[in-house]
């Protein structure tokens, strides 16, 4: 497989999804209208909530700011990269994914590079929801932030793109599995809104070894916002272990991705 | 000469209608895979939010009219009635603008919108069976107080006098088919800024002054917050009368728009020629 190849492949692609929307430019606004009412009505939501009771297990609305902020921005980087990979059952269901089989190219990077219409408008959004919440919070910006911030965010684009990617798999099997899905988005956006200490021990759990999407936004702010106290079911420096939760879990996805692509046969289409 | 039939006066037959809510029903219920996640979804977030009140209750001072188990009460009974309030019922409409098919529901011996009310009714009377296993399942995660008849008996008007208005909105949104058929995310925007303002997730009460003014001022209230309130006591017997005929008021003039925006969209499918 030849690298060279493939970057001119993925160039094509983003020069595809940026003609579009400009293409369709009202359309690309009223979406862009919706990401800023989506993530402004959650920030307003948590405010009003933490005005009323100014804290929430020692969290403030300060801290909640750049919890949001680090999940926000993590998320965005995912959507704007790898959304694509979410609509690989619908290429199953419909026989377009045999197209991708007998391509000279890798399949998982043609599903990953097949143009819509993506823009990385979410994405700036997020970085700047996240300035301003690094800013609001009082976060001290050293080194130790300015060299693992990128990379916890790296990381946790990379488990968002783990689940996005074992759920897409499982699709070889069931063929729907919007519903796996949907449970899961929820899990992740709702969940991680809060900090983890406030749920259940085995929510906790859950949330930290089975889905960690802890890893996403929970244990680098803890980390960041000098709460060691907090939920002391770990020490406080595992919040800079997100990059390798990020690599650990698209790894195993991958390994899974592989077993579900050799077994694969058609939908008998 | 005779008269051809159809220019015979039309009488009024409310089996059809009858009819349309049973297919809708009867269509609903295949979906059982949305059926499964809709409940889970629901239990999912009674036991999120009931986390989400307790750790904020524990360390501050508590509102005196809502004290923490009004509250997860709150949560609940909002949470139930999502799986009613939250069903897009008129989007058959879009969907007929969207793929031309409503130019034949035109030709055809019904009145339009009341074939619209009665399908997303029946889709509606289909999912408001499943508040049932999912209140039982709640109440393993969460203790939910009951009022005394009277107040549920009002409650019950208000939820239904809440729907109609949820009902008008919704029509109106679908109505905007009729002139540009991009309507989703503006569909997504109205859900998300409705869920907040209208008290489905955080009480009204709880706002901060400008805002709950904000909030009360709009129709969203109507829908979540006055039949919530009303059923864990906030809203007191003596201002019963005030708050229905509020949420009656919004449910008129938003059926009058309702009515407007179809007369409108409807004229320009017989303008285009259907």
């Amino acid at each position: 497989m030849n690298p060279r190849v493939m970057l001119g492949v993925y160039k094509q692609y983003w020069r595809i999804n940026i003609l579009t929307t400009l293409e369709y430019r009202e359309n690309f606004l009223i979406w862009l209208g919706f990401t800023v009412v989506y993530h402004g009505t959650a920030l307003v939501a948590l405010w009003i909530v933490l005005n009323r009771f100014p804290s929430m297990n020692g969290w403030t609305f300060r801290d909640m700011a750049f919890l949001y902020g680090l999940w926000m921005v993590a998320h965005a980087l995912h959507n704007t990269l790898f959304s694509t990979v979410g609509d690989i059952p619908d290429h199953i269901r419909d026989g377009e994914f045999d197209r991708l089989l007998v391509r000279p190219l890798d399949t998982l990077f043609q599903a990953i590079a097949t143009p819509g219409q993506v823009f990385p408008d979410e994405l700036i959004l997020g970085l700047l929801t996240f300035a301003v919440a690094t800013w609001f919070s009082g976060v001290r910006v050293d080194a130790t932030f300015v060299i693992f911030v990128p990379l916890i965010v790296v990381g946790g684009a990379l488990i968002d793109l783990a689940f996005n990617l074992f759920i897409s798999t499982v699709a070889f099997w069931f063929v729907r599995v919007d519903a796996l899905r949907w449970i899961v988005i929820q899990l992740e956006q709702e969940f991680t809104r809060y900090p983890i200490s406030i749920y259940s021990r085995g929510v906790r759990l859950l949330l930290t070894f089975v889905v960690p999407f802890a890893f996403m936004n929970y244990f680098p702010a803890r980390y960041f916002l000098d709460k060691a106290h907090e939920g002391a079911m770990l020490p406080a420096y595992v919040g800079l272990y997100t990059p390798a939760i990020g690599v650990l879990a698209v790894a195993l996805a991958y390994a899974f991705w592989r077993v579900g692509l050799n077994r694969y046969s058609g939908v008998g289409h | 000469m005779t008269a051809l039939p159809a220019v015979q006066p039309r009488r009024f037959r409310l089996e059809p209608y009858l009819n349309f809510a049973r297919t809708a029903m009867a269509r609903e219920a295949t979906y059982r895979f949305d059926v499964f996640t809709s409940i889970a979804s629901v239990l999912v977030r009674v036991y999120l939010l009931r986390m989400v009140w307790i750790a904020l209750y524990s360390r501050n001072a508590a509102p005196h009219d809502l004290p923490l188990h009004a509250i997860i009460t709150y949560s609940t009974v909002a949470l139930l009635m999502s799986l009613v309030m939250d069903i897009d019922q008129t989007r058959l409409l879009y969907e007929k603008l969207h793929d031309g098919s409503i130019a034949t529901d035109f030709m055809k011996p019904i009145s339009v919108p009341l074939y619209f009310f009665s399908d997303g009714t029946g889709e509606v009377l289909f999912h408001a069976t499943l508040i049932v296993p999912s209140l039982v399942f709640a109440l393993l995660i969460v203790h939910i107080d009951v009022p005394g008849p009277l107040v549920l008996a009002v409650f019950f008007v208000s939820f239904l006098l809440g729907y109609l208005v949820g009902f008008c909105i919704n029509f109106i949104m679908n109505c905007i088919a009729f002139w540009t058929l991009e309507i989703h995310a503006a569909r997504l925007i109205v859900t998300w800024v409705s869920d907040l303002f209208g008290g489905e997730i955080i009480p009204l009460v709880i706002f901060p002054a400008f805002l709950q003014k904000l909030a009360f001022a709009l129709p969203f209230a109507a829908m979540f917050s006055t039949p919530l309130l009303i059923y864990v006591g906030v809203i007191k017997p003596d201002r019963y009368a005030e708050a229905l005929g509020l949420q009656l008021l919004w449910a008129l003039v938003l059926g009058t728009i309702a009515t407007l925006a179809w007369r409108a969209g409807a004229k320009r499918v017989v303008v285009q020629g259907g």
